[in-house]
């Protein structure tokens, strides 16, 4: 990145020529008195876009967006880093949900405000969806449907299938 | 007078008064309108200049740098005085015309300002269309054009690290204060953008 390998001296030479441009004359005479009735009259100074007001109230987040303009790699990244924090998050938080004494499919029903071992009864009783037919979640929209075909399993012992016999036979 | 050919550093503070930058700043954070005054006066030239060679339009630049300076005059509680009021506020207007080139992308509109006499004077400039110069016809408002159209094309970064420095003289250093990057970073967009004009403008330059 050195100059040595080329030191753009004729480029340089060119861009002198950008320091003889210079504003109508009696330009500078009333800059600075327009400034001032400006701020007199209570001007503010143009609309200020969030992105201002970031850079001149939080250089370091200005930086930042910097960072992310020059390397738009990195918001991919970050994007990618949060989504898989926020799974795992999910995950953690779902595990830590999972009550203790359940495992192998069984589910047991405890009172949450007894001790788990205040009823015997339904704590040693699980419930097995196999042997009833049907299965039971914690969706309310599911626990109510059969596992099977209403009408198609003649084990099912809830259901029936309805059979008309005619008066005469 | 401070010319917009004289190079100029940052921290070379222009103190024609005599009064203390600092102490200008103080009054005018207390609401002093003539040591405001007196700010703007000390560095109007410098402001417009940089926001100028930015944008290659009188006009804008005109907006630009009264803007920069009212936004500065009301931001003057906010400047805690951890560098110089001078870069606080070529920070300031360095911003607000960034913002300002990425909102009208691809819209230039050129509207150059005059070479002073002594451009014509400039033995620099005149080697560059004498006649050993592959363009032979080429005259100084041709290539200024030419200069400002390639200038455009460069990303606003790469541009204000040549304005800052190749055109203004400020150093490295001062340009990654306020700009907000490291000194490598200038450096590489300095390589980078030079190297670039150096392609935009191979036939206007000496081989």
């Amino acid at each position: 990145m050195s100059d040595s390998k080329n030191d753009f001296q004729e480029l340089k030479r060119l861009l002198k020529l950008k320091q003889h441009e210079v504003p109508p004359p009696g330009y500078f005479n009333h800059f600075s008195g327009d400034v001032m009735a400006r701020i007199r009259a209570g001007e503010s100074a143009g609309p200020e876009t969030a992105l201002e007001r970031i850079q001149s109230g939080s250089p370091f987040l200005a930086t930042v967006l910097r960072l992310f303009e020059a390397k738009p790699g990195l918001i991919g990244a970050m994007a990618t880093s949060l989504c898989l924090l926020f799974l795992m998050g999910v995950v953690l938080a779902d595990r830590s949900d999972e009550p203790t004494g359940a495992s192998g499919g069984q589910l047991s029903i405890q009172s949450p405000s007894s001790a788990p071992d205040s009823s015997p009864m339904l704590a040693s009783a699980p419930l097995e969806p196999a042997e009833s037919g049907i299965s039971v979640s914690t969706n309310p929209v599911s626990s109510l449907q059969p596992s099977a075909s209403l009408f198609g399993s003649p084990q099912n012992p809830l259901f029936q299938p309805a059979a008309f016999m005619p008066a005469g036979h | 007078m401070l010319t917009m050919s004289e190079p100029a550093t940052l921290s070379d503070q222009n103190e024609p008064s005599g009064q203390l930058e600092g102490d200008l700043v103080r009054r005018a954070r207390h609401g002093d309108l003539a040591a405001y005054d007196e700010l703007v006066k000390r560095y109007q030239e410098r402001i417009y200049a940089t926001i100028y060679h930015m944008t290659a339009n009188h006009e804008d630049a005109n907006d630009l740098a009264q803007e920069s300076f009212i936004k500065a005059f009301s931001a003057l509680k906010s400047f805690k005085g951890g560098s110089s009021f001078y870069t606080w506020l070529y920070r300031i207007a360095v911003n607000k015309t960034i913002n300002f080139l990425k909102q009208r992308r691809n819209k230039h509109h050129i509207s150059l300002n005059d070479l002073d006499f002594n451009a014509e004077h400039d033995p620099d400039l005149m080697a560059l269309i004498s006649d050993k110069t592959p363009h032979r016809e080429v005259n100084l408002s041709e290539l200024q054009k030419k200069l400002n159209e390639a200038l455009l094309k460069l990303s606003e970064p790469h541009r204000m690290a040549v304005v800052l420095h190749d055109v203004q003289g400020v150093s490295h250093e001062e340009i990654a204060d306020v700009m907000g990057c490291n000194v490598g970073t200038v450096r590489s967009r300095l390589f980078y953008a030079r190297q670039q004009l150096q392609g935009y403008l191979a036939e206007y330059i000496k081989s």
